[in-house]
């Protein structure tokens, strides 16, 4: 991909892909810097809204949330949450998640607090708590985790690539024979939903139907320069967080 | 028939292309003899909207997102069961009843298909506007498509040549908004009249459009010589498709913003639909009655004398009452299937058994589609992606192989380029569409796309689940190197393939069409001629072994072939083109002359591609424009002389 190099994203969190030298390095200097902070960071979280269940106007379950989505999603928090901005003094978990016009971040945690019916929601939201300065941590815990978990952060990446609800149930059914093809059942959350979906933006494309690009641009690679900056899919993928 | 009837001077059944079209004619001429000529508009569906937000809600929130999505009647109750169409007033084809389970079921399926060899696939709908979910594109039809006894004895001529109709072009391409370019159209004998530009420029080339050009601008003739154009092929040229999407600001419409979503709903109107006639012609006096089914045809002296209708509420029902409408002039504007669903129904007692206008019998015969042959790939690696899902659904096509001497044997076809990726093609439609069902694979662990094996996505393992960074890198690669290519086959006349009326009714009682169709040899041989080019087009993308395309499991479409002594597994989607059902030509073998006019009823018009009595390979609504537009000159002059 001559458009998008590589180089110009943060890395990935699998080591799966086959990739350039230079590049493996980069990974293995990155995965080295994730173990020592991980380490450091090693300390008792309070578990009082675990234990509580989720609450949407709690800022710390809040940042909980935009760290585990954007760990599993490999986006930034500034992506899901479009006026966050970093303290770096502060502990992560203490910052302000920021209110923005569209706020999908709000509607997409309620709507997960009342459909969640493997009642693991607050248990991944404990997994980004306890790793929150890693986000191959992350992923790493909720694999390790059991199927309720894993199926419900299925869910909630499906969510905010596509803005439609799958039911964790479905997804395990149909995971059960690995490479089944199957019509898995979702429901669209909203129009807002639809429109805020993440994958468009990741493929450098806009949710069909909604798009803010102005005529011509399509003669264009994306991420043209006469092409809007605020349109532009370069620095969306990441495995850091925030 | 009540004696309170409706009058007026023209009364115009269904508010579509050429429905809209001929009100606002009629309804802007100036007056005869001091006298505006009255026009009232039946629709047998919803009215004009005072904006599309409702219908655009619609489309965003539809789980399954295909053409019908956005426009009433509701195809679900609030539970998601679907609405059968015995409880529908005013139903229509889905694109959700033409799975292997559903297209011959009546309680699923608005048409009775129960007669019918292979799936008749295209839908339509009925509400203000008709047909505002296509796709916009207006190429002309070539000169010899209007001829096509010059190939095969056994076909009929148009009554009427292209050099004929051409101003009509012209003047249908201003009222819809064309954006064109008269160089690039200038093929298979195509002229223009002197001096003409399109309204507007052209719609630039997507990026994959610019690729394929490239890839196919150097070959030999030995390599296209399976064509069978009488002459050397050495290059495929990609033109850039006349549209009625608007390049630049046109008549109070926006330029296209590249939505990618032309069907089934272009959220700035950038794209022309009829209601933006319809309300010209409201506005001009025309006066617009919704959720009135029309339902008989009523004749005395050989004259039509009135239509019965049926008023109704709500999507579903329930009749809220009849009525009755007299005019001088009749317009039957309903599509090809609902027109001579209509004509049929109109016994008047007996006398009319056949259907009103059928002293020919060929009201109903003659159904056509342009089948269409869908291949999907993946652009190698190596490659510059195409980056799909970005600018209109198409914008160029290669039109210059649908004419020449190969059509004494085969269907002619021509074919497009797509913007959308796999949105309507992945997995052979059983799954979903992507982006969905693609993502739904490398998060779950699911293959439907089939690109989740090592040799496509080059990861660790077949069948992987990722999450993070892995997920969406190996999602922005696959999806950004998906394409569409379709080929869309003239279909030849043959009057087995026919609307009849159904046992079967909807919600007003009313009998619903009856559909008997199957495809013939002389298409399904241009489909095998388009799996060649596929062949060819995919080796010069270096897509060879990234060919996605399958027929899904059960297609109720599908048909095997042997191509180069290999069977193929093939299978045909619908354009949404309903063309034939009342061709025009003389009075023994057709329904209307080149005026649209019936040969039975002379103050009785048919207008819609129901009157092509060959479909040549362009999409049908710029000619059944250009025709309406003559149609309606010739009222004029029919006001004009019969005081």
């Amino acid at each position: 991909m001559r458009e998008l190099p590589k180089q110009r994203h943060d890395d990935r969190s699998d080591a799966t892909r086959l990739e350039p030298e230079s590049f493996v390095s980069r990974r293995r200097m990155l995965a080295g810097t994730v173990a020592t902070t991980a380490a450091a960071a090693v300390a008792p979280i309070a578990g009082a809204a675990y234990a509580a269940g989720p609450d949407v106007s709690s800022p710390q379950d809040m940042m909980a949330f935009l760290l585990l989505s954007a760990a599993l999603a490999g986006v930034h928090v500034v992506n899901l949450a479009p006026e966050f901005s970093q303290d770096i003094k502060k502990d992560i978990l203490d910052q302000d998640p920021g209110v923005d016009p569209i706020n999908v971040k709000n509607d997409y945690f309620r709507w997960i607090n009342a459909h969640d019916s493997t009642s693991s929601f607050g248990k991944l939201l404990q997994i980004a708590k306890d790793n929150r300065q890693s986000g191959i941590n992350i992923i790493a815990a909720v694999n390790a985790s059991d199927d309720s978990a894993k199926f419900l952060a299925r869910s909630i990446v499906l969510l905010w690539y596509l803005g439609s609800w799958y039911e964790p149930a479905d997804l395990k059914a149909n995971a059960a024979t690995p490479g089944t093809r199957a019509v898995t059942p979702s429901v669209v959350v909203s129009s807002k939903a639809y429109t805020q979906g993440l994958v468009w933006q990741i493929v450098g494309a806009h949710p069909m139907g909604y798009s803010n690009l102005q005529f011509g641009y399509w003669s264009r690679d994306p991420n043209d320069p006469n092409d809007a900056v605020q349109n532009s899919n370069f620095g969306v993928i990441t495995a850091t967080i925030p | 028939m009540t004696d309170n009837c409706i009058e007026c001077d023209v009364a115009i059944i269904g508010s579509g292309f050429a429905g809209s079209l001929i009100a606002k004619e009629l309804s802007q001429t100036p007056p005869i003899r001091g006298n505006r000529l009255r026009v009232v508009v039946l629709e047998a569906g919803a009215g004009v909207q005072p904006n599309i937000n409702d219908y655009l809600k619609r489309f965003y929130t539809a789980s399954i997102k295909v053409p019908e999505s956005p426009y009433p009647p509701a195809l679900t109750e609030p539970n998601g069961k679907l609405i059968g169409p015995a409880n529908i007033a005013a139903g229509r084809p889905t694109s959700r009843t033409l799975s292997h389970s559903s297209w011959k079921d009546l309680k699923q399926a608005y048409l009775d298909q129960t007669d019918s060899k292979l799936p008749f696939k295209s839908t339509y709908e009925r509400l203000a506007g008709g047909t505002s979910h296509w796709l916009g594109q207006t190429p002309r039809l070539v000169p010899h498509d209007f001829q096509m006894s010059m190939y095969r004895k056994d076909l009929p001529d148009w009554p009427i040549n292209y050099k004929t109709l051409s101003p009509y072009y012209d003047k249908a391409e201003a009222e819809l908004g064309v954006s064109g370019d008269v160089e690039e159209q200038s093929f298979c004998d195509i002229s223009f009249s002197k001096g003409y530009t399109y309204p507007m420029p052209r719609i630039p080339p997507s990026v994959f459009d610019q690729d394929a050009s490239n890839a196919l601008a150097q070959l030999t003739a030995d390599e296209t010589n399976f064509l069978g154009m009488g002459k050397p092929v050495t290059a495929l040229r990609l033109r850039s498709l006349p549209a009625a999407r608007n390049s630049q600001p046109y008549r109070n419409r926006r330029a296209c913003a590249g939505n990618t979503n032309c069907i089934p709903i272009c959220p700035i109107q950038a794209k022309y639909d009829p209601t933006i006639t319809l309300s010209e012609a409201t506005n001009g006096g025309a006066k617009l009655i919704d959720h009135a089914v029309a339902n008989e045809i009523l004749v005395e002296n050989n004259l039509v004398s009135g239509i019965n209708f049926i008023t109704y509420k709500g999507d579903a029902g329930p009749q809220t009452g009849t009525g009755c409408i007299k005019a001088k002039v009749y317009v039957i504007a309903a599509n090809g299937i609902e027109t001579p669903r209509l004509l049929l129904m109109s016994k008047n007692g007996g006398r009319t058994p056949n259907g009103v206008a059928n002293s020919s019998d060929m009201v109903g015969r003659n159904l056509m589609d342009h089948p269409q042959y869908v291949t999907w790939g993946l652009l190698p690696p190596s490659s510059k992606p195409a980056y799909p899902y970005r600018g209109p659904l198409i914008t160029s096509a290669i039109g210059d192989l649908c004419d020449g001497p190969f059509r004494a044997t085969r269907a002619a076809f021509r074919v497009s380029f797509g913007n959308e990726g796999w949105n309507f093609v992945v997995g052979g439609g059983a799954f979903g569409a992507d982006p969905h069902v693609t993502t739904l694979d490398f998060v779950n662990g699911m293959n439907s796309s089939r690109l989740n094996t090592r040799a496509v996505s080059q990861l660790a393992s077949d069948n992987s689940a990722l999450f993070g960074a892995g997920l969406a890198e190996t999602l922005r690669d696959l999806i950004s190197r998906q394409f569409r290519i379709a080929f869309a086959c003239e279909q030849d006349p043959d009057p087995i393939n026919r609307v009849t009326l159904s046992t079967v009714t909807d919600a007003l009682n009313l009998p619903r069409p009856k559909i008997a169709y199957d495809i013939s040899d002389y298409t399904k041989q241009g489909i095998v001629t388009a799996v060649r080019l596929k062949r060819l087009i995919f080796k010069k993308l270096g897509a060879t072994k990234l060919d996605f395309t399958e027929r899904a499991a059960g297609d109720p479409a599908g048909f095997d072939e042997k191509i180069d002594d290999q069977l193929e597994q093939l299978t045909y989607g619908g354009a949404g083109h309903v063309m034939g059902t009342y061709r025009m030509g003389d009075p023994k073998t057709s329904v209307v002359d080149s005026w649209q006019r019936s040969h039975d009823h002379q103050n009785l018009y048919l207008v819609g591609s129901g009157t092509f009595p060959t479909v040549g390979t362009a999409n049908p609504t710029l000619t059944l424009s250009a025709l309406a537009l003559r149609t309606a000159e010739n009222i004029v002059a029919f006001f004009k002389s019969h005081a």
